[in-house]
């Protein structure tokens, strides 16, 4: 027992989820390391569970469930369910990735050490050359997208797709090698934190005055019925579109 | 002023707070960081990063999704 190596799990954080199956290191990526698939197959299942139930410790993942949740009971079960789907996959890869080592989360998540800066020549004219189209497909995109009615079918599988694609590129890791940022100062966090958290509570009070979920309230006005005059016009939905990619580019490219 | 008011000003007082938070960390030496440094902080790890752009994806999927 006290013989038990401390690095056998390269140093994971805790021994407590590890039952007694004699399973090996190599065996912490469940489904994603070398052999693919567990080797107790029938004995899968609750691990991943237990991994699920751990990365409920990421704020972020909680957040994201009740935004499902909440989308869904309020009609909108699409989002519900692509948000729940998304945060319940977190939520397992979170888990699967705080019992190994810090390296191996470094891999997969954390951004890798940096590289000396400064593209090859020969890519030096294509970032401007990829700048220039990126703009231009985001301009096309938010007319052609803006001119569809909104909650209509187009504009569904335009904004899903495409947002799907950004979760993707965003679950490989980041674009750009560069070194990871420090911690900011946690006084700094809160205010923003409470900024946030203010602004998703006060969404929330007014969604709940509402007569029901579904139905927007004068008296009380979600954010969603504030801007449904601005959504009204094909201009303002293309104007928020671009705003909407502007803001995404900005997140991918951290 | 009644309650649409009252909402709606509530929102902006949200909003104001967060330019106010935005110009004290620019502009002074108060322990604020930028939103930008909060967002590329939190974007550095997996977990965070996804859900982000999943919350983005979300703004989307709200505003114009059926």
């Amino acid at each position: 027992m006290m013989a038990r190596p401390r690095r056998s799990r390269t140093g994971g954080p805790s021994s407590r989820d590890q039952p007694t199956t004699g399973r090996e290191p190599g065996d912490e990526g469940a489904g994603t390391g070398p052999a693919g698939v567990p080797a107790g197959g029938v004995r899968a299942a609750p691990r991943h569970l237990v991994s699920a139930l751990a990365g409920l410790r990421e704020p972020i993942v909680v957040i994201l469930l009740i935004i499902g949740f909440m989308s869904w009971i309020s009609g909108k079960p699409l989002d519900g369910l692509l948000i729940l789907l998304v945060g319940v996959s977190l939520a397992w890869d979170a888990g699967r990735r705080s019992r190994p080592a810090r390296p191996a989360e470094a891999a997969s998540g954390a951004p890798p050490a940096p590289v000396a800066d400064g593209p090859p020549a020969p890519a030096r004219w294509r970032r401007p050359a990829l700048l220039t189209a990126g703009l231009a497909g985001g301009v096309l995109y938010a007319v052609v997208v803006g001119s569809f009615s909104r909650y209509s079918w187009p504009a569904t599988v335009a904004v899903a797709g495409l947002g799907a694609v950004v979760v993707a590129i965003g679950w490989r890791g980041p674009r750009h090698t560069r070194p990871a940022p420090p911690r900011p100062p946690a006084a700094g966090l809160a205010l923003w934190g409470a900024v946030f958290v203010a602004g998703c509570l006060w969404e929330l009070w007014s969604l709940l005055e509402q007569p029901n979920l579904a139905t927007s309230s004068y008296a009380h006005p979600t954010i969603s019925t504030l801007t449904d005059p601005v959504l009204s016009t094909w201009a303002g939905r293309s104007v928020v579109l671009a705003g909407w990619l502007g803001l995404g580019w900005f997140l991918v490219e951290r | 002023m009644n309650g649409h008011d009252l909402t709606v000003l509530g929102y902006l007082a949200i909003l104001l707070a967060g330019i106010v938070l935005q110009l004290l960390a620019t502009r002074t030496r108060a322990p604020i960081p930028p939103l930008g440094k909060v967002i590329a902080w939190a974007m550095s790890t997996r977990t965070r990063r996804v859900g982000i752009l999943v919350a983005w994806a979300w703004v989307g999927l709200h505003f114009f999704a059926r």
